[in-house]
């Protein structure tokens, strides 16, 4: 078995290292030398650096792949490396992952940047990985051939070594390396025309091969950001106001934290990329030291425009924008919806709710900073290394060449870690003071300067024909919009009322499988709460609150149909027209699920009730195809209720690593329960009312269910599955509420209190 | 000044009595498997041993643990893998990984005086650790096949 590196981007690769990479150019396959870092890239020379480069094999046959995406837990470096390993025909054993730099040379080949999300790696790196492997066999072969003297024609690739089948010669990868034979560059075209193996044929992908970066994740050596260290290192802790953002520092007394023993120096951040407002940080020789001076520190802020923004004004700015017309973008506008609802024989109006929610990553946000050799060095674990060496740079006003992110290993991603605030902290401060700076955040900066899951307000209007079906639906989703916020064009939408651009980030999942003839998604952006709460992506983003939203109301239109929830689903997934094979497939995985969790077949005892839902996360170009039945207990004088079993199926297509794919819905799954139940952030007076793990509570053991899943790995290509499972399981378990106790809950997150409240409704 | 012995070692380190324990194991001892998640006894990702007990290092001052055994992740299995980290391994547990060092800790508090512990004496031996990736389930089948190898180790 291969094995992680503990300081992955330092490992140091042979110079005489065979290179293969994908680029604009194509493929480069050859000898060069491969950066070590970036004071080592300068030793070597900077014509021996080649781009792009996805792996490299030294003379001892060690293939090392460089995984581009952040390793946070989903176990993408294995998978990359099984990917490249299984047409490369490597021997498994002698594979390792190292992680690159920002250097744009490692930029996503479809994307275009460093960047980690959308459960998008496997899926949309398959393809070049797998050219990538493939394209580095074939130039062994070759040149394996050649040195043993036979024809290329009558060898193949086996285990790290080309074999001669008639005569039994075989070379080792390694040796054929070591000669200088293997030396190909691979055009696009030629590229493209490599025959890729079957999947009968796989030997890697669909194999619970153990993960490369669990060893070192059970021994302490796994190297996190928080865990960088350089010599003459000084420890920052930020002091952040009492508002989310907008607020400006008025007047610092540091006179008793000067008293504070290590104490260094405060210095009051001046952040040009308006990241952050209102923000100190505390330097001192320690950790301990820097947060004592900063509680002995007094600040005076001026709370700026955002200081009365609460969950209630934003809710009320909210419903105004609704009711306005003119307001939002168009995501999705089919026939006329207007008119279908208008004439419809029911009509079923309804509004759904969810609330802030943090990502509360275990490891703190941090970033160390380092100024060297006319370079600035942040050690940090990102999803986001390209756009976050950008930030750090346009804090500093330095050209952002200058800036090499170093990736380690995150402590919990969850799409916090696609923002770049904590580099901040750590850049100015380590300028302000002349050496490295290591910024910790603690629990409370943390839960108070995230980047949130935005508030959201959804309103559906759908319309029954006289048969029970639907034959139009108006939906509109109001709230902050967290990918505008980047200001990066590329990752907007066009509407399609040609009315500008839209975060698609905040309604993807409303375009769903279901055939409905007359159908429009309108995107509004909530300016109140853009302003005062900085979102962010949290896993699943939009599906999160968009399926929350229809797989409620698709339950709520069955009841008023008077029809079984599942088949009303089943009606409405007639794979018809652009629906084709998505929705077949979709409904394939809720008859798993279904049949699976006992429904309708089951005897239930009064108070309980299975409920079901069914997604297609995360974009509709990226759909997973994932279903949930959740059967719940409720008590119905006090609303308490249990969740006692989630019966979740998903079909992702192929299983790259099916036990890796397994821990991904085990834990998204989880999530759904903790957001749906546990998970819940305030704003009060333009602050998030959160400070530790007992104000704001995710999971524990004692509150995990029985948990069934089924993973349905039919031969088309891989889907993400890191994220669909957050999405399905809270509308599951609304819908079995009602199934239960005939409550109907439409705001997340639900407790007994709400369920109280709507069996009293 | 303070003395302590950590995995076995004594150290001496030069801070103020009141500094917690998990800052001066990961800054002035550089020993960096020990992990800060909250600094308030509601996560567990600092969970070190104090003479084999399960302690929060970041609720612990240092004087405290002067003239106890300190043992950390590191040491846990410095001569041999533990048999928590050889099922950890065996399952799979770790996503991030950031909390594993805790829960290990924490385990193995629980193992060395309890080798067939009872699914709900697990949860509630287990509860105070957070891990948001959300590995609970992982965690708790290892616990179980560590506990039955270490009665087959005992057995045997
Ligand atoms: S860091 Fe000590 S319990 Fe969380
Ligand atoms: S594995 Fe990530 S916090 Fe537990």
């Amino acid at each position: 078995m291969g094995k992680m590196d503990r300081w992955p981007e330092r490992a140091t690769l042979n110079r005489r290292a065979f290179l293969i990479g994908t680029g604009a150019t194509g493929l480069l396959l050859g000898y060069s030398a491969m950066r070590t870092g970036p004071h080592e890239a300068k030793a070597l020379g900077a014509g021996s650096f080649e781009p792009t480069v996805w792996y490299t094999i030294a003379p001892d046959g060690k293939v090392t792949v460089v995984c581009g995406k952040a390793e946070m837990g989903q176990h993408v470096s294995s998978a990359m490396a099984q990917i490249v390993a299984d047409e490369l025909e490597a021997d498994w054993r002698k594979v390792a992952v190292v992680f690159p730099t920002n250097d744009p040379k490692f930029n996503d080949p479809l994307l275009g940047a460093q960047i980690t999300g959308g459960s998008w790696s496997v899926r949309m790196n398959f393809d070049p990985m797998s050219r990538a492997g493939a394209a580095g066999r074939v130039t062994l072969v070759k040149a394996g051939a050649e040195i043993m003297g036979v024809p290329e024609a009558e060898c193949f690739a086996q285990n790290s070594q080309v074999i001669h089948g008639k005569s039994g010669k075989r070379i080792g990868y390694g040796p054929i390396v070591g000669s200088g034979k293997a030396d190909r560059t691979w055009t696009p075209d030629e590229l493209k025309a490599i025959k890729l193996k079957p999947a009968s044929q796989y030997k890697l992908i669909g194999q619970s091969v153990p993960q490369l970066d669990v060893p070192a994740k059970t021994d302490g050596t796994a190297a996190f950001g928080i865990d960088a260290a350089v010599p003459d290192m000084l420890y920052g802790k930020p002091v952040v106001p009492p508002v989310r953002y907008g607020a400006t520092v008025k007047s610092v007394d540091d006179s008793a934290a000067r008293k504070v023993p290590g104490f260094v120096k405060v210095v009051v951040l001046d952040d040009k990329t308006a990241t952050i407002t209102g923000w100190l940080v505390v330097v001192a020789r320690s950790y301990p030291a820097a947060k004592a001076a900063a509680e002995a520190l007094k600040v005076e802020w001026d709370k700026g425009p955002n200081a009365a923004v609460s969950d209630e004004t934003i809710i009320r700015e909210a419903k105004r924008l609704q009711l306005d017309p003119s307001a939002g973008q168009f995501f999705v506008k089919a026939g006329d919806p207007g008119a279908a609802v208008a004439g419809a024989a029911k009509v079923v109006e309804a509004e759904y709710f969810t609330s802030i929610n943090i990502h509360a990553a275990l490891e703190p946000m941090n970033a160390l900073a380092e100024q060297k050799d006319g370079h600035w060095h942040i050690y940090t674990g990102n999803q986001f290394a390209t756009r976050t060496g950008g930030i750090a740079a346009a804090a500093l006003g330095v050209d952002p060449k200058t800036v090499v992110v170093h990736q380690h290993y995150l402590g919990g991603g969850f799409g916090r870690r696609l923002d770049a605030d904590m580099v901040i902290p750590a850049v100015l401060a380590a300028k302000d003071v002349g050496k490295p700076v290591k910024v910790i955040y603690a629990r409370e900066d943390d839960m108070q300067m995230d980047f949130t899951r935005p508030l959201t307000y959804q309103k559906v209007r759908a319309g029954l024909d006289g048969d029970g079906r639907l034959v139009g639906l108006e939906h509109d989703v109001v709230c902050a919009w967290p990918t505008a916020r980047w200001g990066i064009p590329e990752f907007l939408t066009p509407s399609v009322d040609k009315k500008g651009a839209l975060d698609s980030f905040v309604v993807n999942g409303a375009d769903f499988w279901y055939t409905v003839p007359n159908h429009q998604v309108r995107a509004v952006l909530n300016e109140v709460a853009q302003r005062a709460t900085p979102s962010g992506q949290l896993r699943s983003v939009a599906p999160g609150w968009t399926f929350w939203a229809v797989e409620s109301l698709i339950d709520e239109l069955a009841a008023a149909a008077g029809k079984d929830p599942v088949d009303f689903r089943l009606a409405l997934l007639d794979g018809a027209g652009a629906n084709a094979v998505g929705a077949k497939r979709l409904a394939n995985a809720l008859r798993t699920a279904v049949g699976r969790s006992g429904y309708g077949a089951l005897a239930l005892p009064k108070g309980q009730g299975i409920g079901v839902a069914c997604v297609s996360s995360q974009e509709r170009a990226t759909a997973t195809w994932t279903a949930c039945a959740a059967q719940v207990d409720v008590e119905p004088d006090s609303g308490a209720f249990k969740v006692n079993r989630l019966t979740i199926a998903m079909d992702v297509g192929t299983a790259v690593n099916p036990d890796g794919v397994r821990a991904q819905i085990e834990g998204s799954v989880l999530w759904g329960l903790s957001l749906a139940l546990y998970e819940h952030a305030t704003l009060e007076g333009g602050a998030l009312q959160v400070a530790n793990f007992d104000s704001y509570t995710p999971l524990r053991m004692s509150q995990v269910p029985d948990i069934d899943i089924s993973i349905i790995a039919n031969g088309e290509p891989p889907s993400g599955c890191g994220e669909p499972g957050v999405t399905v399981v809270a509308p599951a378990i609304a819908n079995a509420i009602f199934r239960a106790a005939g409550a109907r809950v439409r705001s997340l997150p639900i407790t007994p209190e709400t369920v109280k409240a709507a069996i009293k409704a | 000044m303070v003395m302590l012995s950590v995995n076995g070692q004594a150290r001496q380190v030069e801070v103020a009595d009141d500094t917690p324990l998990l800052w001066v194991i990961r800054e002035q001892l550089g020993m960096t498997g020990t992990k800060f998640g909250c600094g308030a006894g509601l996560c567990g990702a600092c969970t070190i041993h104090l003479d084999g007990e399960a302690v929060r290092s970041c609720q612990t001052s240092v004087v405290d643990a002067a003239g106890k055994q300190v043992t950390t992740i590191e040491g846990l299995g410095a001569k041999e893998p533990h048999v928590l980290q050889t099922a950890w391994i065996a399952e799979q547990v770790p996503q991030c990984g950031y909390c594993q060092s805790g829960q290990i800790m924490q385990a193995a508090a629980l193992l060395a005086r309890n080798d067939n512990p009872t699914r709900e004496e697990v949860v509630a031996h287990m509860d105070g650790n957070l891990c948001r990736c959300m590995t609970y389930a992982r965690i708790q089948r290892a616990i179980m096949r560590a506990a039955g190898e270490l009665r087959a180790q005992k057995g045997a």
